[in-house]
């Protein structure tokens, strides 16, 4: 059985400028383990997809399931990675950042914060821990915010954009260290990014959204390629081409 | 990282700098012995330091504004964050701040003797009253301001309506809230000041006042010399707690 069953879903902002529907009869299903990459032109709704998944927003059409149960709003299971910084707390330190999930649950200091050195290891900020966020570096703060969804041990990771602020080549190193660090504990990953070659080197499969408003799943694409994936390979570049086709056809319609 | 001791050099220098400007002012600009040179004032400061007469002044006003000021503040912090944190307490309390809010401290001063006497309740009072509507409204700004991000991490952390609001909220407001009582601070001495001079039996004010009625011009600037040393020390310190708190939150503090 899936993971996760999003079916039918839509979403109507409703404000003083009238209506304005942003996400248009949206289904897909996870598998448990999997790692899915959402992809679409800015606009299109993949932040809202993710928000109704989360529980952030409610859905406003269809139902979204977490192993069979509708969900109603956010909780521990879901972890979020999100679009920005501004999540991360600036009066903690590194460390105290990534161990807040455990602090939240009642977990000792002295074990939560021996539990977080370890998730701190796992995303290389070996030696950071006493920094603030304010003293971290874009690629160093998106670390911090995956060490700390990861050492709340939830079912799946949702990730907005991660890495889209960041230079190409933290990029690329971050990417890598993302892939392995899946490969390792085998959460389920629904990840977002408007970065085609992005979501071929990470995914199991890509799910690629129609231009908004009103932005839908236009198509499913599975990517069967053994990792570490080389991105100059013709397999890679097959893949890309028929997901560059995909979302060129968004951006320049007939 | 700026070095302590570069900074302390250069308040120094910056004082001396001011001495020397209300020197040459006093010599070369105003001959007048309405306006003293810094000399005499330090003489003067000096006996009335050794008679203890000057510390029993600023103790007097020190210990009202402390008094009042955290009387203020023990208000205002909880209705600040309730204010920011409800809308129907917003919007039931913001008749009442948007209201005293024009209404300063210095046209309360009547009432408050009328009410209080001159005696300490009606200073701490005034000093309570010109703090509270600072820290309110401050506060409140601080709890809109939160980033929603910050909030909806901690929920997909686990966090129950309790934690979001002492381990988020508050810590994430905590600079709001200083910055409030910083400018709470500043209105203090000027609330102080001008209750002590229209009622009281002592204090910097007070001491002004009577300065003024004998024409002891040195005594004045005695008096105003030490409000702005006070005035800088207290906001020193907030600075401080600030940094020390928050400094990573708010790197322009
Ligand atoms: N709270 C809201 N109220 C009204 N409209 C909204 C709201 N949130 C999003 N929208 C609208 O919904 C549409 C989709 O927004 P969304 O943030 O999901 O896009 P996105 O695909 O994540 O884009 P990007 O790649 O730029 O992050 C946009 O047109 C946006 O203006
Ligand atoms: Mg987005």
């Amino acid at each position: 059985m899936a993971l996760v069953r999003l079916e039918g879903v839509g979403k109507t902002f409703r404000g003083k400028g009238g209506s304005w529907e942003a996400v248009r009869d949206f289904s897909l299903a996870l598998e448990e383990g999997e790692f899915c990459c959402l992809l679409g032109t800015s606009g299109c709704g993949k932040t809202t997809v993710l928000n109704m998944l989360a529980g952030f927003e409610p859905v406003t059409a269809g139902r979204i399931l977490l192993d069979g149960q509708p969900v109603a709003g956010p909780g521990a299971d879901r972890g979020v990675v999100f679009q920005g910084h501004d999540s991360l707390y600036d009066w903690l330190n590194a460390l105290d950042n990534i161990a807040f999930g455990l602090r939240l649950a009642g977990m000792g200091k002295r074990a939560r914060r021996e539990k977080a050195g370890h998730f701190l290891r796992l995303v290389g900020l070996a030696g950071q821990e006493g920094k603030h966020p304010a003293e971290l570096s874009g690629g160093m703060k998106q670390r911090i915010q995956i060490a700390r969804a990861l050492a709340a041990d939830p079912r799946m990771l949702l990730m907005d954009e991660p890495f889209g602020a960041l230079d190409a080549m933290t990029r690329a190193a971050l990417q890598g260290e993302l892939s392995r660090i899946w490969a390792e504990t085998r959460k389920t990953v629904l990840f977002i990014t408007h970065d085609i070659e992005e979501a071929v080197a990470l995914a199991t499969r890509v799910g690629v959204m129609t231009r908004g408003p009103g932005g839908t799943l236009k198509a499913v694409v599975p990517v069967d390629l053994p990792f570490p994936r080389e991105r100059t390979s013709d397999a890679f570049m097959a893949v890309f081409r028929q997901v560059h086709a995909l979302i060129h056809a968004e951006i320049h319609p007939q | 990282m700026r070095n302590r001791a570069e900074t302390l050099a250069g308040f120094m220098l910056g004082f001396a700098l001011l001495f020397l400007v209300w020197h040459l002012a006093a010599v070369y600009l105003v001959h007048s012995v309405l306006f003293p040179r810094p000399a005499p004032v330090f003489w003067r400061a000096l006996d009335l330091i050794e008679d203890g007469l000057l510390q029993e002044q600023v103790v007097a006003s020190l210990r009202r504004i402390l008094q009042g000021f955290l009387l203020g503040s023990a208000a205002g912090i909880p209705l600040g964050l309730a204010i920011g944190s409800f809308r129907p307490v917003r919007v039931l309390l913001e008749p009442w701040t948007e209201f005293f809010r024009f209404i300063p401290a210095v046209a309360m001063i009547t009432v408050a003797v009328i009410w209080f006497g001159i005696g300490e309740e009606s200073k701490v009072f005034l000093i309570a009253y010109t703090t509270i509507f600072v820290i309110i409204i401050s506060t409140a700004a601080g709890v809109g301001a939160v980033a929603k991000d910050k909030l909806r991490a901690a929920q997909c952390l686990g966090a129950n309506r309790w934690q979001l609001f002492m381990l988020v909220a508050l810590p994430a407001t905590l600079p709001f809230i200083l910055t409030g009582m910083r400018l709470a601070m500043a209105n203090s001495f000027v609330t102080i000041v001008a209750a002590e001079l229209v009622a009281s039996n002592d204090g910097l004010g007070k001491m002004l006042w009577d300065a003024r009625l004998f024409m002891q011009v040195e005594d004045i600037f005695v008096a105003l010399v030490t409000l702005g040393l006070l005035g800088f020390a207290t906001d020193r310190a907030f600075r401080l707690a600030i940094r020390a708190f928050a400094g990573r939150f708010n790197p322009t503090m």
